[in-house]
């Protein structure tokens, strides 16, 4: 399991564009993919979850990604998060 | 008989219609709550997934028709609602319910969207606030499918309709029927929401954003919408009838007459070629752009694309649009202008107190070169195509054009590097809309390939006057002396620099200003396609030599009225035969 805080840095925040990305990429990993924000966890794999978040810019996530290709699966939805994809 | 009341709003689609109201409420979906026995609870979620299966199908069917009719770009939000469709913890928690609380799908799932719906409801952010209504329109359809409902009535419209809505959800506005809607009229929304895209697409005359009006109107009532003022008329008197079917029965036989001309060459009667194109602001335009007979796009505002989405386009999304718009209109050439709105449109915490004399077009995208850059990338991508001219909006002096100039190159010279194609000749032009522009063209001329005037703002810069503002709107006229004065310097100065000079204000669709504009050496005139076989039938008229003595004899005048007083009278006696679409 892979569970650190993510700034997030994207210029829009987590919503909309985003959002779609990061969860059609999170789905192509076997990796359980959660996001957690002000003590409240979603999945990854949600849109609806990860916009009840409401995460803007600034923001900080914790990003857990537990399952055999954790390892990629955090690296790339980091760089989401970080606005470097 | 109660009395006449004018309701306004916001003209989003043009022309005018009569008709019954229709008041359109989006049906509600009555859920129930039913214990499910045990040995079924499987055929339950069963029956969930078939109906997502369902609502799925449907939605994608829907985009396809948008995709051909509208455009991709604009059938995007329906990607949204069905990835919110298939969110997988949705489903999950929506079926592990139904087996543990042993309830009817319909109540639980109704009872999982209302929680995520209230969460962001909740929220601060005006952007997921209005996702509410995408989890709605969504959420619904499912119900209504579980529950083997019809969808939205608003396909079953009586004939020679109006409808009359609070608002329109997307998927709904995408299935309107243009056989029985004669127009719509909503209380939300506004010029970039998806009603009016399309409306404007269909061609259907709309107002929307009219306060109050569910408490102001009835159903089967009576009313005429002007969609060009933006009004609608409640009780209408027997004056306002006499007078707007007399407009709309002379609009139609003028539509009719003129209809021929859409296929007709932009000559006028010796011969000369005058570009006759279209000011559109949606990719979808292009196709009313073709059918009245424009020769290119003379203005494509790319407004559109920042006001319709949350942030702002990536490159990516910019260049799709652009280029298809480009091969569309193959090989027509087409103008496309940068960013010209206010700064509070793309940095949602900025605001001021004057934006006409704020921060705004060309200066916005100069503060912000990344913002400015990527806009010219892409449009310098979508080149390639050997059709696409670019165009700078608001210049008011000659550093602004310089520095354009630096950073276009420079963006041209890291496309170079990348090995990424564009068209190196392509022309490079800018909007003369400030009366300072006006009065430094001959300067300006030297540096760019060509002048697109925007009267309208040219008008409202040079008198001080803001249209908007019903106290001194009519002190708002193009045929004031001053602003005459100011377009034929222009035209005077690119000529000189031996450039091309259009014009793409309302201006150019004028009957009564087109023999002045080409008598002062227009080369092109851009407007609403609508107005094109118009202007063509004008065109064909007239000729150059007389033009030319129209045009001098015009500078002559004090007021606007002895203007437009002194145009009538010469077109009358010189064109006789284009009097009748003069009003």
């Amino acid at each position: 399991m892979i569970k650190k805080p993510v700034k997030i840095l994207n210029e829009n925040g987590l919503h909309a564009l985003p959002a779609s990305r990061f969860v059609k990429l999170a789905e192509k990993f076997i990796s359980d993919v959660m996001l957690e924000k002000d003590g409240v966890e979603v999945s990854g794999k949600s849109i609806m979850g990860i916009l009840t978040l409401a995460c803007e810019k600034g923001s900080t996530v914790i990003l857990t990604c537990t399952g055999k290709d954790e390892k990629e699966a955090f690296r790339s939805l980091r760089k989401i998060l970080e606005g470097q994809d | 008989m109660p009395r006449e009341r004018i309701l306004k709003g916001i003209a989003v689609s043009q022309g005018i219609a009569r008709g019954k109201v229709f008041i359109y409420e989006t049906k509600k979906v009555k859920v129930f709550q039913a214990p499910i026995l045990p040995v079924y609870l499987k055929d339950e979620t069963e029956r969930f997934d078939r109906s997502l299966e369902k609502t799925k199908q449907e939605l994608l069917s829907i985009q396809k028709r948008l995709n051909y009719e509208i455009g991709e770009d604009f059938a995007q939000f329906l990607d949204a609602q069905i990835m919110m469709l298939s969110d997988k913890a949705i489903i999950q928690e929506v079926k592990k319910r139904i087996l543990e609380e042993k309830l009817n799908a319909e109540y639980i799932y109704n009872e999982v969207i209302k929680e995520y719906a209230e969460k962001l409801s909740g929220s601060t952010d005006s952007y997921l606030k209005e996702r509410v209504a995408d989890i709605w329109d969504v959420g619904f359809r499912v119900l209504r499918n579980l529950l083997g409902l019809t969808h939205s009535s608003i396909v079953e419209v009586p004939a020679d309709s109006i409808v009359v809505a609070h608002d329109i959800s997307p998927s709904e506005a995408a299935i309107i029927n243009p056989q029985n809607v004669l127009a719509i009229a909503t209380e939300a929304g506004g010029r970039t929401s998806h009603t009016a895209i399309t409306a404007r697409a269909l061609e259907i005359p709309a107002v929307l954003g009219i306060k109050g009006l569910m408490e102001k109107i009835e159903n089967a009532e009576d009313v005429i919408l002007d969609g060009d003022r933006g009004i609608l008329i409640k009780n209408p008197s027997a004056g306002k009838i006499h007078r707007y079917e007399k407009v709309k029965k002379e609009g139609l036989i003028l539509e009719k007459a003129l209809s021929p001309f859409c296929e007709l060459p932009s000559r006028t009667r010796d011969d000369r070629h005058i570009d006759i194109s279209a000011n559109i602001e949606f990719f979808s335009e292009y196709i009313h752009a073709k059918k009245y007979g424009a020769e290119g796009i003379g203005l494509f505002r790319t407004e559109f694309l920042y006001l319709t989405r949350r942030g702002n386009p990536t490159e990516e999304e910019q260049y799709r649009v652009y280029n298809a718009l480009a091969i569309k209109m193959k090989p027509c050439p087409v103008i496309i202008r940068t960013y010209d709105l206010g700064g509070d449109k793309i940095f949602s915490d900025y605001q001021e107190a004057n934006p006409f004399l704020g921060w705004r077009a060309i200066r916005v995208s100069l503060d912000e070169p990344d913002f400015f850059k990527m806009q010219l990338r892409a449009i310098l991508r979508a080149s390639v195509n050997k059709n696409v001219k670019i165009m700078f909006p608001m210049i008011s002096n000659y550093e602004e054009i310089k520095r354009v100039n630096l950073i276009f190159d420079k963006v041209k010279d890291e496309l170079r590097a990348k090995k990424i194609n564009f068209d190196e000749e392509i022309q490079f032009g800018i909007m003369v809309e400030t009366p300072s522009a006006a009065l430094l063209s001959s300067h300006l001329a030297q540096q760019v390939d060509f002048f697109s005037i925007g009267s309208n703002d040219l008008t409202q810069y040079t008198l001080g006057v803001d249209r908007g503002n019903e106290k001194i709107s009519q002190l708002f006229d193009h045929f004031h002396p001053a602003v005459l004065t100011l377009i034929k310097q222009i035209i005077t100065s690119g000529h000189e620099a031996h450039i091309w000079v259009g014009l793409c204000g309302e201006l150019a669709a004028d009957p009564l200003a087109i023999p002045l504009l080409i008598g002062m050496g227009i080369d092109e005139l851009s407007m609403n396609p609508g107005s094109i076989p118009r202007a063509k039938m004008v065109l064909r008229a007239i000729t150059i030599p007389e033009c030319e003595e129209i045009a001098e004899g015009a500078v002559r005048f004090r007021t606007p009225l002895e203007v437009k007083r002194y145009l009538r009278r010469m077109i009358h006696k010189k064109f006789p035969g284009i009097d009748e679409v003069i009003k």
